[in-house]
């Protein structure tokens, strides 16, 4: 276990847990590098075991744990698993988890989002990803929400992201759009298909509607 | 001296960048480094030599069996996919993507013919990987 030491006031702790030492190394450069000088403290473990050791030495106490990053794909037990473990054992001061994974998959992400994980970033870990950490934090104040890049990325016209909404539908909405933004193809690959189906819809919408009038015999009315 | 050595290592760098056997990330990791810890990304490639060693040989005992556990295979070669990505080797995380195709096949002839491209391709960039560490720790050494 790497990682110790006391600590300043708005320096978030994050729990990263890795298999891979050149993976936590990585990650250890990108949160410790100048430009997010002294804005991280980071304690690495090799396995989910260790990590849910780590958490369950807080029980009772305040938890000295901001943000658990952990790896997908693990022995033993997976960050999948430990993320699930995670939210049913911190219901009562949630821990936020994010999950990286080398595979940008829109099943594994969706399966992730749906159990309770705040965002998925596919890996390497880039600096360009660390203002998603920040912000999904237990160092910022509770009411904030997360601001995943679906959440900013997405116009807010198109999606509305009600802070009163049940999780469930929050969870809904945020998969959704992290999917599209995860997958590889892009936001406007898309909107050809999208737009193409949307044409198809409308015309046999307009077809039903004519097949039906003709059936009643308005059809000629029309005219 | 830090930068003396950072531009040599980026040079160096840049010559396994047009051959293909890195990608951008390892220039990446080395404008992360800072002044605090100068042997970060020294230590990182380091690690994935060694990593990376003792990976292929637990792929080579665990293929030479007749019934392969092709999960375990696949959890040590996507060990190894991550770890090339992270350092930016790239022709070693391309390798371990066809690897891991056969390892979901479940072809053991796939997986050894694999295996031997990615043992070949490993060493290409972990001997460029020491060369570099040797050249950084010569020019150290003479500029003392």
């Amino acid at each position: 276990m790497e990682g110790g030491g006391g600590l300043e006031e708005g320096v978030m702790r994050v729990l990263l847990v890795d298999d891979s030492p050149v993976d936590r190394k990585v990650v250890q450069l990108v949160l410790g590098s100048n430009t997010f000088a002294g804005s991280f403290h980071v304690t690495a473990v090799d396995s989910a075991k260790k990590a849910m050791e780590f958490l369950g030495l807080k029980d009772g106490k305040e938890q000295a744990i901001d943000m658990v990053l952990t790896d997908y794909c693990m022995p033993e037990m997976n960050g999948y698993d430990l993320l699930k473990a995670i939210k049913a054992m911190s219901f009562l001061k949630p821990i936020p988890v994010i999950v990286m994974s080398s595979e940008n998959e829109p099943q594994r992400i969706s399966r992730c989002l749906k159990a309770g994980a705040e965002d998925y970033i596919v890996k390497p870990l880039q600096t360009k990803d660390v203002p998603r950490l920040r912000s999904c934090s237990n160092a910022k104040s509770k009411d904030a929400s997360c601001n995943t890049v679906s959440n900013r990325k997405l116009p807010a016209d198109h999606i509305v992201v009600d802070g009163a909404s049940s999780p469930g539908r929050r969870a809904h909405i945020t998969e959704i759009a992290m999917i599209l933004h995860s997958s590889s193809a892009g936001l406007s690959h898309y909107f050809p298909f999208l737009f193409k189906f949307i044409l198809l819809v409308y015309t046999i919408l307009c077809l039903g509607e004519l097949l039906h009038r003709w059936s009643n015999g308005s059809f000629l009315s029309m005219w | 001296m830090a930068a003396t050595m950072k531009l040599s290592t980026l040079g160096y760098a840049a010559s396994m960048l047009s051959t293909g056997l890195l990608d951008e990330q390892f220039q990446k990791l080395l404008l992360l480094q800072n002044k605090s810890d100068p042997n970060f990304v020294a230590e990182t490639i380091t690690l994935f030599c060694e990593d990376g060693e003792h990976t292929i040989g637990e792929l080579t005992k665990r293929l030479d069996k007749q019934c392969v556990n092709f999960d375990e295979v696949a959890a040590f070669v996507h060990k190894l996919e991550g770890g090339s990505a992270s350092v930016g080797a790239k022709r070693v995380k391309n390798t371990c993507i066809q690897f891991l195709e056969f390892c979901k096949e479940k072809s053991r002839d796939g997986c050894l013919k694999t295996l031997d491209t990615l043992r070949v391709v490993f060493y290409e960039v972990s001997g460029k990987f020491k060369d570099m560490l040797q050249l950084e720790q010569q020019q150290a050494e003479a500029t003392k």
